[in-house]
C-alpha cells in the first residue's frame, strides 16, 4: 500500500513546502474517515452502542418493564452459568449445529457437483437448486408449519402410504429438533449450492483434462482435484453456516416457540424470550454476551485449525 | 502525469456530498412521517366540524372474532360524532403486551388497551394506566347489572382498574355423532374424570382418538380452579401479594396422571400447545373431544357444518361431588394514563359503548363470549339465538353455577404469562415421560415460585 509514496513525496518535497504537505496528508486523512463515516455510524448505532448497553445492562437486575432496578454485579453471569436452563440451549444449539452444518453443506455440495456437468437442460436445475434463496425465514416457516401440521401434514399423508404412522414432527420432543433442521438445511441450501457451484467452476478446465489424461476416474477427479480446490468456498460455507446457526431465530419463534420441552430452546430463542418476553434485560444481556464470547473463540479456532487445510490457488 | 492529491474545490465536494449523502438518509423517513400525520390530521378536521377525539384501541380478536370487534367499533364511530376510535389488531395478548411495554414511557402507546385477564396484575403494577374506577364514581355509571362472576375476577382491593370486555371459560366440546356410533348417549355428555376417560377409550378406532386437550396453561388452571383448589398462597394472591405457588398441590397431580394415562392409552392424542390445532382436528373428525374456549363456540359449530352435531357440557371434575367452578378468562380494557384527559374520556365513551346490553347481545352471538352484562339476555336476538344453537347455554350455565370463592376468583401474580409457560412445559415433560407429575409440578412449582420472588423484589411491594 505504502509502496508508491516515497518516490512521489520526494518529488513534491523539492516542489511544495513541507507545511502544506501535512495539510494535504491531513486533509487526505479526513477523506479517509468521510468515506468511512456512514459505515462506522451505522456499525456504531446498531452495532457498538447495543455491545455497550448490554455490558451496561449485564449488571443490573430489571424490573417487568424493563427498567433498572438493581444493581447486582456478576451476579446474572453466575446466575445464567449455574441454571441448567442455560446449559439445555447450550447442548441443544451444539446438536442443532451438528445437524444443520454439515448436512447443509453436504447436500449443497452434492446438488453442486451433479449440476455443475455440461449437460443440456443443466440451467433449469441450477434455477430449482438456487431456488430456496428467495424465499423468507418467515415465508419458509410458515409453509412448513403447514407441512408439519399435527393433524393435516402431507408429509403423514406421504409417509401413511408407506405404512409408517404418523410423525408428530414440532410435538414430539425427539421429533422437533431433527424437523426444524430439515427445514433449515431445505432454507440454507440455495445460498451454499451458489457458493459451491460458483467454486467449482472457478477450477480450470485444463486440470480436469490432465487428469482425464492421466486415467483418474470421475471419483477420484472429484475428491482429488476438485474437493481440496474447492475448499476456500467449503470453508467459508463452513463459517457462514455455524454463525447463521447460531443465530436462527425465526424458525423456531414460529415453528415451536422453544417448545416442547424446551428441545428446541437454542440459545438466541432463550435470550430473547428472557429479554423480549418476560423483560429479563439483566440476564438476557449476560447470556448474549456469553454467546458473544463463544462465537468469538470458536471463529478464531476455525481460522486457526479449519483454514491450514484451505488451499488457496 | 502528475498525481495531484485533491484540491481544496474538491475535498469540500466530497464532504458536501457525504453529508448530503447521511442528511438524505435521514431527511427521507423523517419527512414521511410529517405528511403522513398532515393527510391524518387533514381526515380527521375533514369528517367533523371540530375535529373529533382519536382513540387508538389495541387488541388482539382476530378472524371471525376480529371482525365482530371491528363491527362494534364501526357502530361506535357513527353514533358517535365527536369521536373516531381507531381499533389496531396487535397479534395475541402476549405480543400486544409485549408492544405495550415496549411503549411505555413514550407516546407510541394506544389511549386504550385490550389485556387478557393474566396480565392485570401486571398492569396494575405498571402504574401506567387510569383506573375505571375514577370515570365510574365521575360518572356515577351503575355497575350493578354486570354479571357479578365478572366483576369478582377484575375486581381489586374493591375497585374496578380496567372494564371487562370479552369473557369466556372452557367447556368439553364433543361430537355427538361419534358418540352414537361408539353406543354413548349423545345427550348425557361424560362429567367426571373417570367418565372423560371411559368415554375416549370407547371413542377411539381406526382414523379417530377419543379426545386431545391443547397443551395450554389455562386448562391447567381451570380444571384445578373446578375442584376448588388455589394456584397461589395467600388466597391466590388476592388476600395479599402471593409468594409462592401452589402447582404442585395434590388435586394438581391427580389431575395431570389422569391427563397422562389418557396418553398413555391411545386415546387422547398429543398435539401439542395450539388449540387452534385441536379445534382442526375436532372439525375433521379426527378427535372427537376437545376443550376449548366457549370464544371459539362459534367457529367450531361452523366449521363442524353439516359433517356432525357439535355437543357442549361442563368442564369435567374429579367426580361428581367435587365444589368448584370456573375462573372467568378473557380479557378486559385498560386505560392508559400518559394520554390527554379528552382522549382518556372518549376511551371511557367506547367502554360503556362497549358494555351496554345491545352491544353485548351483538358481541356475545357473533363469537360466544358470554356478555358481561345480565341484562343482555332479555334482548330478543340472544333469546333467539340460544334457541338456534343451545350449545351456548352451557357456557351461561356454568359460568352462574359457579360457587364463588377465591379459587374461582382466580389466581394474581405478575409473572402469570411466565408462570403458564412453565406450566406448559411441566406438563410436556409429563406427558413425554420425562418425569413424573409429581416431579415436574414440583419443579415448575419452584421455578415459579423463584419467578414472583424475583418479581416482588422489582415491583418493590
Amino acid at each position: 500500500m505504502t509502496l508508491p509514496n516515497p518516490p512521489r513525496s520526494r518529488s513534491h518535497a523539492g516542489a511544495i513546502p513541507l507545511n502544506s504537505l501535512r495539510v494535504s496528508r491531513w486533509k487526505e486523512r479526513l477523506l479517509a474517515y468521510c468515506f468511512l463515516a456512514p459505515s462506522l455510524i451505522v456499525f456504531g448505532i446498531f452495532l457498538f452502542y447495543p455491545l455497550g448497553k448490554s455490558v451496561y445492562l449485564s449488571l443490573f437486575l430489571t424490573d417487568p418493564q424493563g427498567r433498572i432496578a438493581e444493581f447486582v454485579g456478576v451476579d446474572n453471569f453466575t446466575a445464567v452459568l449455574s441454571s441448567d436452563q442455560f446449559y439445555n440451549s447450550l447442548w441443544v444449539t451444539v446438536k442443532y449445529i451438528l445437524l444443520t452444518v454439515p448436512t447443509g453443506a453436504a447436500a449443497a455440495l452434492l446438488l453442486a457437483a451433479l449440476s455443475h456437468q455440461k449437460l443440456r437442460g443443466m440451467k433449469i436445475f441450477r434455477f430449482i437448486f438456487s431456488l430456496p434463496m428467495a424465499v423468507s425465514v418467515g415465508t419458509g416457516s410458515v409453509i412448513w408449519m403447514i407441512l408439519y401440521h399435527p393433524t393435516l401434514s402431507i408429509l403423514n399423508y406421504g409417509l401413511s402410504f408407506l405404512g409408517i404412522p404418523a410423525i408428530q414432527w414440532l410435538t414430539d420432543p425427539k421429533w422437533a429438533l431433527p424437523s426444524i433442521a430439515i427445514m433449515t438445511v431445505w432454507l440454507n441450501l440455495g445460498f451454499n449450492y451458489i457458493v459451491l457451484l460458483s467454486g467449482l467452476q472457478g477450477v480450470p478446465d485444463d486440470l480436469y483434462e490432465s487428469a482425464k489424461i492421466d486415467g483418474s476416474g470421475s471419483l477420484r477427479t472429484f475428491f482429488r482435484i476438485s474437493l481440496p480446490l474447492i475448499s476456500p468456498s467449503l470453508f467459508f460455507v463452513g463459517v457462514v453456516s455455524i454463525i447463521s446457526a447460531f443465530q436462527s431465530f425465526a424458525q423456531i419463534n414460529i415453528l415451536t416457540k422453544g417448545g416442547p420441552m424446551n428441545s428446541t430452546d437454542v440459545l438466541v430463542y432463550n435470550i430473547y424470550q428472557d429479554a423480549f418476553i418476560n423483560y429479563r434485560f439483566g440476564s438476557g444481556s449476560a447470556q448474549a454476551l456469553i454467546l458473544f464470547v463463544l462465537i468469538t473463540a470458536l471463529t478464531i479456532l476455525q481460522f486457526k485449525f479449519g483454514e491450514k487445510k484451505v488451499h488457496y490457488q | 502525469m502528475k498525481m495531484k492529491p485533491f484540491g481544496k474545490k474538491s475535498l469540500a465536494m466530497m464532504l458536501l456530498s457525504c453529508m448530503m449523502l447521511i442528511t438524505a438518509a435521514c431527511g427521507t423517513s423523517s419527512g414521511g412521517q410529517v405528511t403522513g400525520e398532515d393527510t391524518a390530521n387533514a381526515a380527521a378536521s375533514d369528517s367533523g366540524g371540530s375535529s373529533p377525539v382519536k382513540v387508538v384501541w389495541w387488541h388482539s380478536m382476530s378472524g371471525d372474532v376480529g371482525k365482530a370487534a371491528q363491527q362494534l367499533v364501526d357502530e361506535f364511530n357513527a353514533s358517535h360524532k365527536d369521536i373516531v376510535v381507531q381499533a389496531e389488531y396487535q397479534g395475541t395478548y402476549d405480543e400486544s403486551m409485549n408492544k405495550l411495554k415496549a411503549s411505555l414511557g413514550s407516546d407510541s402507546g394506544p389511549t386504550l388497551i385490550q389485556v387478557y385477564e393474566i396480565g392485570s396484575r401486571f398492569m396494575i403494577d405498571t402504574k401506567a394506566i387510569t383506573p375505571v374506577q375514577q370515570f365510574i364514581d365521575a360518572d356515577q355509571y351503575d355497575i350493578s347489572s354486570l354479571e357479578p362472576n365478572i366483576l369478582n375476577y377484575y375486581k381489586f382491593d374493591d375497585k374496578l382498574y380496567s372494564m371487562p370486555f370479552n369473557t369466556s371459560n372452557p367447556i368439553l366440546y364433543y361430537n355427538k355423532d361419534a358418540f352414537k356410533a361408539a353406543g354413548l348417549d349423545p345427550e348425557k355428555p361424560p362429567a367426571t374424570f373417570a367418565e372423560v376417560a371411559d368415554a375416549a377409550k370407547k371413542l377411539t378406532k381406526q382414523g379417530q382418538a377419543g379426545g386431545s386437550f391443547a397443551i395450554y396453561g389455562w386448562f391447567m388452571e381451570q380444571l384445578l380452579a373446578n375442584q376448588g383448589a388455589e394456584l397461589l398462597n395467600n388466597g391466590n394472591g388476592r388476600t395479599s401479594m402471593a409468594t409462592a405457588s401452589q402447582l404442585n398441590s395434590d388435586p394438581a397431580v391427580k389431575t395431570l396422571d389422569w391427563w397422562k394415562q389418557m396418553v398413555d392409552d391411545k386415546s387422547l392424542l398429543n398435539l401439542g400447545r395450539k388449540t387452534d390445532d385441536t379445534s382442526k382436528a375436532f372439525a375433521a373428525g379426527q378427535i372427537a373431544m376437545t376443550l376449548d374456549s366457549t370464544a371459539s363456540l362459534r367457529s367450531i359449530v361452523k366449521a363442524a357444518g353439516d359433517k356432525f352435531e357439535v355437543g357442549t357440557a361442563f368442564l369435567p371434575k374429579p367426580d361428581a361431588a367435587t365444589k368448584g367452578g370456573v375462573i372467568v378468562g378473557g380479557a378486559s380494557n385498560w386505560i392508559l394514563n400518559n394520554r390527554p384527559e379528552a382522549e382518556q374520556k372518549a376511551a371511557w365513551e367506547f367502554i360503556k359503548f362497549l358494555a351496554e346490553p345491545k352491544s353485548q347481545a351483538e358481541w356475545h352471538i357473533n363469537t360466544g363470549y358470554f356478555p358481561i352484562t345480565t341484562k343482555a339476555y332479555d334482548e330478543q336476538n340472544v333469546k333467539d339465538n340460544m334457541k338456534q344453537y343451545p350449545q351456548f347455554q352451557t357456557a351461561v350455565d356454568q359460568l352462574h353455577q359457579t360457587e364463588p370463592s377465591l379459587a374461582t376468583q382466580g389466581a394474581v401474580m405478575g409473572v402469570f404469562p411466565e408462570a403458564r409457560q412453565l406450566t406448559e412445559t411441566a406438563i410436556e415433560e409429563v406427558l413425554n415421560n420425562k418425569k413424573t407429575s409429581k416431579q415436574a409440578l414440583d419443579d415448575a412449582a419452584k421455578e415459579i415460585t423463584s419467578k414472583i420472588e424475583e418479581y416482588n423484589k422489582t415491583v418493590g411491594h
